[in-house]
């Protein structure tokens, strides 16, 4: 009997669960402007991080919404983040499965067409820097290429190493890039390439910490390592100067390091109070000071 | 009361099939769907037997053939790997052992199967790339032969126990009369088992061969994801992580986007042609 009840209560349960999914889909959409507890972020990897460590600041530090401002209702802060990509927040923001997008690069126009009414915030810049193994022995050499040369050694124009300077060894460089429709590559694309293609049989890390434990782990390795990841692995990986430009922080804010993306969050139409307050908070001087210690440039 | 539980049940039950059945039916209509808008603009055999994949480029730079051939090429060698072991080890579980050793060989054979694809692929990063390097002096270890061996090593447990099943009632069966005829194990294991689990190996081999072209996480990490056409030292890109790779980045509805649910229905159809033709040969064979 007890068997029975327990297959009984299982199916009810199912189909609860079914029909109570139709049901917040539908609310969610009308009550727009009524208090919602929860928000949701989606979007760059790059990103993910820096916001899901604010939001976990921010709900430890608050706990209950009326201790963020005293007319809002008492209930527990939630915010969830999820990554999937530069892309993949557009989208969400676009179809409306998530409130924040988190992008890694400039909104496009087709994006912001399709958006509508957007808001951007401005969180913070990442600048891909020029990385190599310590143990490369260009390192000794010099500590700058030229847009030029980089472009030759990514195109596959230059080879080997000797190739970029005659005193080094005769081995293959080893270009290590991101995917080459994300965020990151588009950067370094724009900013370095132009209409040059990378070489064909680079290799395509899934991601910033791939890319860097490639650098970390192979001597001839060469590739745009995101400041914030070289910050956080320092002397695992060099950072080489671009035309003589070292990539800091105060060249990376006045833009005279050329090879930078920002990092933005996106929104449809106009942010209700409790998203205002946590915006707030990301570009208070708190949440600032996250971003750089995440190794990001802060915005504000 | 008999009846009404009954026929709940049975309700239930068929609820359930249909559910899972209609499920599966969505998921391939709304990857036709989606794929069915890239192929009004980019012509199908041109897709299929292209030789360049530039998701920055124009439609004609959109052809997967290279990545076709590395997700079949990285699949084989995973297989060539993994069978003779993967055989071997079902024989020593039906024929050699018995009790408590073959439990407990079992078991680590379970685990193996239990342990996360993204697990094989760090390890496959940061030893079997690294050791490729190093001993072999690879410029870069990322190659076919890594994700063959990453591949290997998850397909062995589904040829294992695919295969150790037949085995050991082909054993069970035929021990009795061997013994009493004072053949010799080996013998008869050459003679007899192997012979008549040949159905259950190439079930294995096609099981094995479904789970590696899917997989995505592991052989991602490992292969270099470099759309080239494939060589065995060389780098490669598959379907799966093709697709794990750029999705993420696709600008929605963009040909970009659309090409990527494309090459994931080619696949599909890859993998039905594949149980198709071992199904048909199954039936010839035996």
């Amino acid at each position: 009997m007890k068997k029975k009840i327990a297959f009984l209560l299982i199916t009810i349960l199912l189909f609860v669960s079914l029909v109570g999914c139709g049901d917040s889909g539908v609310s969610s959409t009308v009550e727009d402007n009524k208090f919602k507890a929860q928000m949701t972020f989606n979007g760059s990897s790059t990103l993910a991080p820096v916001i899901s460590a604010i939001a976990t600041e921010f709900i430890e530090s608050n706990t209950t919404w009326n201790n963020v401002d005293s007319s809002f209702p008492e209930e527990n802060i939630s915010i969830y983040v999820s990554a999937g990509g530069s892309g993949a927040g557009a989208k969400s923001v676009i179809e409306g499965t998530s409130d924040f997008g988190m992008l890694a690069r400039e909104v496009k126009g087709e994006e912001k067409e399709k958006i509508g009414d957007i808001k951007e915030f401005v969180l913070g810049i990442d600048a891909l820097t020029i990385s190599i193994n310590p143990e490369n022995p260009l390192v000794k050499l010099k500590d700058s290429l030229s847009t030029e040369e980089i472009m030759k050694i990514f195109s596959g124009e230059y080879k080997y190493w000797n190739d970029l300077d005659e005193s080094l060894e005769h081995k293959e460089i080893v270009v290590v890039i991101r995917d080459l429709g994300g965020g990151a590559h588009e950067v370094f694309q724009k900013s370095i390439m132009g209409d040059v293609q990378v070489r064909e049989d680079a290799i395509q890390s899934p991601s910033m910490g791939a890319l860097v434990t490639k650098i970390i782990e192979n001597k001839d390795a060469i590739g745009y390592a995101s400041y914030g990841m070289v910050n956080q692995n320092q002397g695992k990986l060099i950072p080489l100067k671009v035309d003589g430009i070292e990539p800091t922080e105060e060249n990376i804010v006045n833009g005279s390091y050329k090879v930078s993306r920002p990092l933005i969050a996106i929104k449809k139409g106009e942010l209700t109070q409790e998203q205002q307050a946590f915006m707030n908070f990301v570009l208070s001087d708190e949440g600032s000071q996250m971003i750089e210690n995440m190794g990001f440039v802060p915005a504000n | 009361m008999k009846k009404i539980e009954n026929s709940i049940f049975k309700g239930i039950v068929r609820f359930l099939t249909l559910f899972s059945v209609l499920i599966l039916s969505f998921i391939i209509v709304f990857i036709l769907k989606e794929s069915i808008v890239f192929f009004k603009e980019v012509y199908i055999i041109k897709f299929i037997f292209g030789r360049k994949w530039n998701p920055l480029g124009s439609a004609d730079k959109l052809a997967i053939f290279p990545i076709i051939l590395g997700t079949i090429y990285v699949s084989v060698i995973g297989i060539i790997i993994a069978l003779p072991i993967g055989i071997g080890n079902a024989i020593v579980l039906s024929s050699y052992t018995d009790g408590k050793v073959k439990r407990v060989i079992r078991s680590i054979v379970d685990i193996l199967a239990g342990i996360p694809s993204v697990i094989y692929g760090f390890i496959g990063l940061l030893v079997l790339v690294k050791f490729l390097e190093i001993k072999f002096e690879f410029p870069t270890g990322e190659s076919v032969l890594a994700g063959g061996i990453v591949l290997s090593i998850m397909m062995l447990p589904f040829i294992i126990s695919t295969c150790e099943e037949s085995m050991e009632k082909v054993y069970a069966e035929y021990s009795g009369y061997s013994n009493a005829l004072g053949v010799s194990k080996s013998y008869m294991i050459r003679k007899i088992v192997l012979p008549n689990s040949k159905r259950s190996i190439l079930a294995s081999i096609v099981l094995a061969l479904g789970r590696g072209m899917g997989e995505t996480m592991a052989v991602m990490m490992v292969i270099g994801n470099a759309p080239i056409m494939p060589k065995l030292l060389g780098k490669c890109q598959t379907i799966p992580s093709l697709i794990a790779l750029e999705m993420g980045m696709a600008e929605v509805g963009s040909l970009h986007y659309h090409g990527l649910y494309a090459s994931g229905f080619i696949l599909m159809m890859i993998l039905l042609i594949i149980n198709i033709i071992l199904y048909i040969i199954k039936r010839k064979l035996i």
